[in-house]
């Protein structure tokens, strides 16, 4: 018999997904999006048409519009309450990057903003310095609560998606143990309402100056926040040291091979992250968005958690991250104004809710997607 | 040159319905074809031999058979009934069992816990037990029911994949590569078993190798693929290594390397080139060797013994073979030197400089390059782009001053991507998207555009067509050419008695024999692969 | 000092220290016990938090309408819910197990307070149910056989997971999945369905959790009414080292450890502040993990995604 076959191509041929079909698939993409935002504003309204027996869905919508951006002025408050969002959502950022689970910054916030009340209320000195002693304080105090399940994490192989969570219980404890004594934070009796646990005021000159825009009055700080997305993004993407930590979150043991020393990177990841939490917190107490200049009990107001989520919905994009922050601040300046529909003010928690579920969907689909057809194109013949 | 027979029936002796057809087989990824149009007939007491090189789909074949993977087009009958076949599950109801060369034990949980996974109805512990016993006693595999599989050897675990599949009572039993894990003595163990359960039960298996020895020896029947396709089907004992060897290959086989590569070590095959390697052992016994590894110890958390007293050096400009029958401590050595283990005593000199070892990046920054045995699990990151995973190591030589530059990160992973032909669509593709010669390609460059002084390869081949083989070959001899100590690591004997200037042996995580290349003694070889001649525990 | 270990004499001589040492430690059994399952087959469950919330609040509104095992029901099948969507993001979709586990968690929670915002829900106190004799063994003797009878339901499920997990083929092919996912699906095993199945358990276990929490403790829902103790469960799992056994000691311990913390404001000792009492348990889940986490060995595969083809 003859042999006719000859042995030919060395090399397996590759069918990789190529530049037509990402074409193809970007209106696809857009759809996807599209389809899981409406059906999350869709479940959040039928929430409120068949969970509540007061207003109706449009006047929701409505209502929380005008409250976030319609509405003269609320712009302004809406920005100033991006600002926190944004600096929390960005050290989520870089600990996510770096393979680690922080979600903890409720506490980590709240640790930031009672360090920057204890010193802020304290320190004289020409209000420019001041502010940023403060706001220093804060990302100490945030960063040494992150680095504590940092450390755990690396030290003792505790799992940081508990310690952060647990720590952050402890921290909101905590804070209100030193607003209920007058050598931390408690301010003086006179002048506060009998047993309000408050502290002291920021001095006028210790606070974050505020700007006016076409009617709209907003802190600086949000120029501060934007700017350090910018930081982020920049260092993220385009240093060594982003790149390194990054590879850290791919693939832990071939970063090691190259160099990249886990602990270090990890435990830096997390002090970064808390320090981002701990400075939205400083922000938010001499920003003035959050109450008067001051402390009070439950001051994180779920701003860390907000954060949080914003960073999971922007997928660890330091400027998509910006545009998200601003539509949670929205929702939350918004939802300011539902108390004249009668409709419970967590109807914005649960948009925000169902929000980051549904934007979940679309990367998770894609990624399977893309996964099958890398699959039955590379597998060679084994 | 004579040819195999293409009838299969001789002499009438199968009346009944064959135990197994594939008929028409076609089976697509993407644009190949695994499987095309491939006829396969399995028959009740009959080793059936399917031989083909990697990646000529005889694997797809079996995943087929077993319902791992559905057929785009053909039918499967058996016992003269079509029939469908959709899982593993629906597999095994039809009678039909896959005795898996990897992967399919899992290890925290003990031999009958293992063998009653994947079976369904009520959990009878006893009764599981008792079967194991019955099954072990019948066949002499020898094994208890109740230890735990992470303290059982290789050739140990085999026997348990062997009875899992014996346990539902198979009809039909395919067993993928087994020898790749066993020594000789132990292969031989499984090929007594595998006769006496053909001839006593009349089963019908197929044996899937590469090893020509093996099927010559073993099976009654044989098919050949390559490509894809049957290339010829007949007896075994009508045919001879040289033919078996040219239909899988296409060709005239006349180098050595490629019948290394297919196993035929014995003069069967007349050799008409001696061998193409030319580089010479260099060994001048005052040099500093490139590599010197002095009394390692290692130990796993559970105390196990993973490196047990492993000295061995490795000179510029040569090839050291590390050969051993899989889980001798041969990942743990690839991982000292990957940074990736600490030892508990014992010193690494990389160029006479002793290297602390665990330390991150320690082992890279000296110099040694290592193209792991698993590069998903620490070559290269899955996720990162081609280019990005070519300067995983020093990202500084396309920065300045911390600040990674795009652009010269493009030209230079361009150059790379020329020099290595890596097939990709280009330096940003992600590494994902590669075939799996082709990510090896890449950890390959990147290794190599370090300019090592020692340069690990562990298992390199493993899982690449026959292309993708012979260019990482080259690429290791030219590196030891160019001054570079290579250390190869490797359970596929044939790579190692082709490529290495020195050979020694690994058992029990210590160096049992060394061999140069001039007297290797085969025989002995496997022999002290298998632990003969050192004291067992 | 004799004044601390006179202290310390008034609190285990309480009747309602082992009370409610008893209620918290059962809230956490039906949760950790459930959990553990879905650990041992690879998922850490972050929503645990949420089931619970869910559970009790669902209990809270059954009972109004359908009684205490209307209540209960209810409180199964809300647990069942939130599972539902974790288990099928996180092992169908292969989203983040933690994260999906996190926005359920704030989304329940959302979602609670907003009905319990909008509505009134109505619930009654569950009618103790005593064992006689057993019930008058001092100190312990009411808190196990003097309870709302939800309580009774726990003693049977301990040992119905013990028996799940070891003894069933299900259990064992839970453990197989939880250790090595890939030689699980060589084998034949469906892994992901499993893995969701294991949440549905969870789901239903932790939802009757938090009903039991709210029939036991108080009869008016609040939506702090769970307050971290899904992530405590979870930590019990750990300190148990993945086992049943550790997991109930865990929970146990748990239990006396917010119970101690409630039972010295009320016996009159006022040193310690309410702030730290009230970060105790999780200072000490902290503390217990530090001392555990790296002596266990954990089920190889938790927290891995598994998805067939590319390693």
């Amino acid at each position: 018999m003859s042999e006719t076959a000859v042995f030919e191509s060395e090399v397996v041929p590759e069918n990789v997904p190529g530049e037509r079909s990402k074409a193809a698939s970007a209106l696809e993409v857009l759809a996807l999006y599209a389809i899981c935002l409406f059906g999350a504003l869709a479940l959040a309204a039928l929430l409120v048409e068949f969970g509540s027996d007061k207003g109706s869905w449009t006047s929701v919508y409505t209502v929380i519009l005008d409250g976030a951006i319609r509405r003269p002025g609320r712009w302004g408050l809406t920005l100033g309450i991006t600002a926190p969002i944004l600096l929390v959502g960005l050290g989520t950022t870089v600990s996510g990057r770096a393979g680690l689970v922080n979600i903890g910054q409720e506490g980590q916030l709240v640790v930031g903003a009672g360090f920057a009340c204890y010193v802020g209320v304290r320190i004289g000195g020409p209000g420019p310095i001041a502010i940023v002693v403060a706001l220093a304080c804060g990302i100490i105090g945030g960063a040494i609560w992150a680095g504590i399940a940092g450390a755990l994490r690396f030290w003792r192989n505790v799992p940081e998606v508990l310690t952060t969570l647990l720590m952050g219980i402890v921290a909101s404890n905590l804070v209100g143990w030193g607003l209920r004594n007058r050598f931390l934070l408690l301010a003086p009796p006179e002048g506060r309402a009998n047993r309000n646990q408050v502290s002291l005021p920021l001095a006028k000159s210790h606070r974050i100056p505020r700007v006016e825009l076409f009617g709209n009055e907003f802190p600086i700080s949000i120029v501060l926040a934007v700017g350090l997305a910018i930081v982020v993004w920049l260092v993220l993407g385009r240093t060594v040291v982003g790149f390194r930590l990054r590879m850290l979150g791919r693939n832990a043991r071939t970063a090691r091979r190259a160099g990249v020393n886990q602990k270090r990177y990890g435990i830096g990841a997390m002090l970064v992250s808390g320090g981002f939490a701990g400075l939205a917190g400083a922000v938010m107490l001499a920003g003035g968005d959050f109450g008067d200049y001051q402390l009070v009990a439950d001051f994180g107001a779920g701003i860390g958690f907000a954060g949080l989520l914003a960073a999971l919905v922007a997928r660890q994009r330091a400027l998509v991250l910006i545009f998200v922050a601003f539509l949670f601040a929205g929702l939350r300046s918004g939802s300011g104004f539902l108390r004249a529909t009668g409709v419970s003010a967590r109807i914005a928690d649960v948009v925000q809710g169902t929000l980051v579920l549904s934007m979940l969907l679309p990367p998770a689909i894609l990624y399977l997607r893309a996964r099958r057809r890398a699959i039955a194109a590379t597998s060679a013949r084994t | 040159m004579t040819s195999i027979s293409d009838d299969v029936t001789v002499g009438g002796e199968h009346s009944s319905p064959p135990a197994v057809e594939l008929i028409d087989i076609t089976k697509r990824f993407g644009q190949i074809a695994a499987c095309d149009r491939v006829n396969l007939t399995l028959h009740n007491g009959k080793i059936h031999g399917i031989l083909g090189e990697n990646g000529a789909g005889k694997s797809t074949l079996m995943k087929v058979l077993i319902g791992l993977v559905l057929p785009d087009a053909g039918q499967i009958r058996l016992h003269g009934r079509t029939v469908q076949i959709t899982d593993p599950i629906d597999a095994a109801a039809h009678g039909i069992a896959m005795v898996h060369q990897h992967f399919s034990l899992v290890e925290a949980l003990t031999v009958w816990e293992n063998v009653a996974l994947g079976d369904v109805g009520r959990l009878d512990h006893r009764h599981v037990r008792d079967r194991v016993g019955e099954i072990s006693e019948h066949y002499g595999l020898h094994i208890n029911p109740d230890d735990r599989i992470s303290d059982l050897s290789a050739g140990m675990r085999q026997r348990v994949e062997i009875i899992k599949c014996l346990r539902r009572d198979p009809q039909v039993l395919v067993f993928d590569e087994p020898t790749s894990v066993l020594s000789p003595s132990e292969s031989e163990f499984l090929f007594a078993a595998l006769r006496r359960v053909v001839t006593e039960e009349g089963k019908a298996v197929a044996l899937v190798s590469h090893k020509l020895p093996e099927i010559l020896s073993v099976t009654d029947e044989v098919t050949i693929m390559r490509d894809g396709r049957v290339v010829q089907s007949g007896v075994t004992s009508g045919t001879d290594a040289n033919t078996l060897a040219r239909a899988m290959v296409g060709r005239d086989v006349v180098l050595r390397r490629e019948h290394a590569a297919f196993g035929v070590l014995d003069s069967s095959i007349p050799t008409t080139t001696t061998t193409t390697t030319t580089v010479a052992s260099q060994q001048p016994a005052a040099a500093t060797p490139a590599l010197r590894l002095v009394d390692l110890h290692v130990q796993s958390r559970d105390g196990r013994v993973l490196l047990d007293g492993l000295t061995l050096d490795v000179f510029p400009g040569e090839i050291v073979g590390v050969a051993g029958v899989e889980d001798n401590g041969q990942r743990t050595l690839g991982d000292v030197l990957s940074s990736l283990t600490t030892l508990e005593s014992g010193r690494v000199e990389v160029g006479g400089v002793a290297i602390a070892t665990g330390k991150a990046g320690a082992m890279a920054r000296a110099g040694v390059g290592v193209i792991p045995e698993d590069r998903h699990d620490s070559g290269c990151v899955l996720d990162f782009t081609v280019a990005e995973n070519l300067f995983i190591a020093d990202p500084e030589r396309v920065a300045r001053r911390g600040l990674m530059s795009a652009a010269a990160m493009r030209k230079k992973a361009d150059e790379l991507i020329t020099k290595f032909s890596i097939n990709c669509t280009g330096a940003n593709a992600p590494m994902w998207t590669l075939s799996g010669g082709n990510q090896q390609r890449v950890v390959m460059a990147r290794e190599l555009s370090h300019s090592p002084k020692v340069l690990v390869a562990a298992q390199p081949t493993h899982g690449l067509d026959v292309g993708a083989i012979e260019y990482m070959s080259e690429q290791l001899r030219s590196a030891a050419q160019s001054g570079v100590g290579v250390l190869l690591i490797s359970t596929e004997l044939e790579e190692i008695l082709d490529l290495s200037d020195r050979i020694i042996v690994i058992f029990n995580g210590r160096i049992v024999g060394e061999m140069a290349k001039g007297d290797v003694d085969v025989d002995r070889l496997g022999m002290l692969m298998g632990g003969a001649g050192v004291a067992h525990e | 000092m004799s004044n601390f270990f006179s202290a310390l004499g008034d609190i285990f001589t309480n009747e309602s220290m082992y009370r409610n040492t008893m209620i918290v430690a059962v809230v956490l059994m039906f949760a950790a016990s459930g959990e553990l399952v879905a650990e041992k087959a690879g998922t850490i469950n972050i929503s645990l938090e949420g089931m619970m919330l869910a559970g009790a609040y669902a209990a809270a509104v059954g009972q109004a309408r359908g009684g205490a095992w209307g209540g209960l029901a209810m409180a199964a099948l809300a647990g069942l819910l939130v599972a539902a969507i974790q288990a099928n993001m996180s092992h169908r979709l292969s989203a983040d197990q933690f994260v999906v586990g996190l926005v359920l968690n704030v989304l329940v929670l959302g979602i609670v307070g907003f009905l319990v915002g909008s509505n009134e829900p109505e619930s009654h106190v569950v009618k103790r149910f005593e064992i006689p004799g057993l019930s008058k063994i001092p100190l312990i003797g009411p808190a196990l056989f003097d309870a709302p009878w939800v309580l009774y339901v726990v003693y049977p499920v301990v040992p119905a997971i013990w028996f799940l997990l070891y003894r069933t083929r299900w259990g064992l092919e839970v453990r197989a999945i939880g250790e090595d996912p890939n030689a699980s699906d060589v084998s034949g095993l469906s892994v992901n369905k499993l893995r969701r199945q294991t949440i549905y358990l969870t789901g239903m276990l932790a939802g009757v959790g938090g009903g039991y929490f709210l029939y036991a403790r108080s009869p008016l829902f609040e939506d702090s009414l769970i307050g971290g103790r899904g992530y405590i469960a979870i930590a019990a799992v750990i300190f148990g080292g993945w086992t049943l056994k550790g997991t109930v000691a865990g929970c146990v311990i748990f239990g006396l450890v917010s119970s101690f913390v409630l039972t010295i404001p009320g016996l009159g000792y006022k040193a310690i502040d309410t702030a730290f009492l009230a970060m105790a348990p999780n200072l000490v889940t902290i503390v217990v993990m530090l001392l555990f986490a790296k002596r266990v060995r954990q089920p190889a595969a938790l927290a891995r995604p598994f998805l067939r083809g590319l390693k």
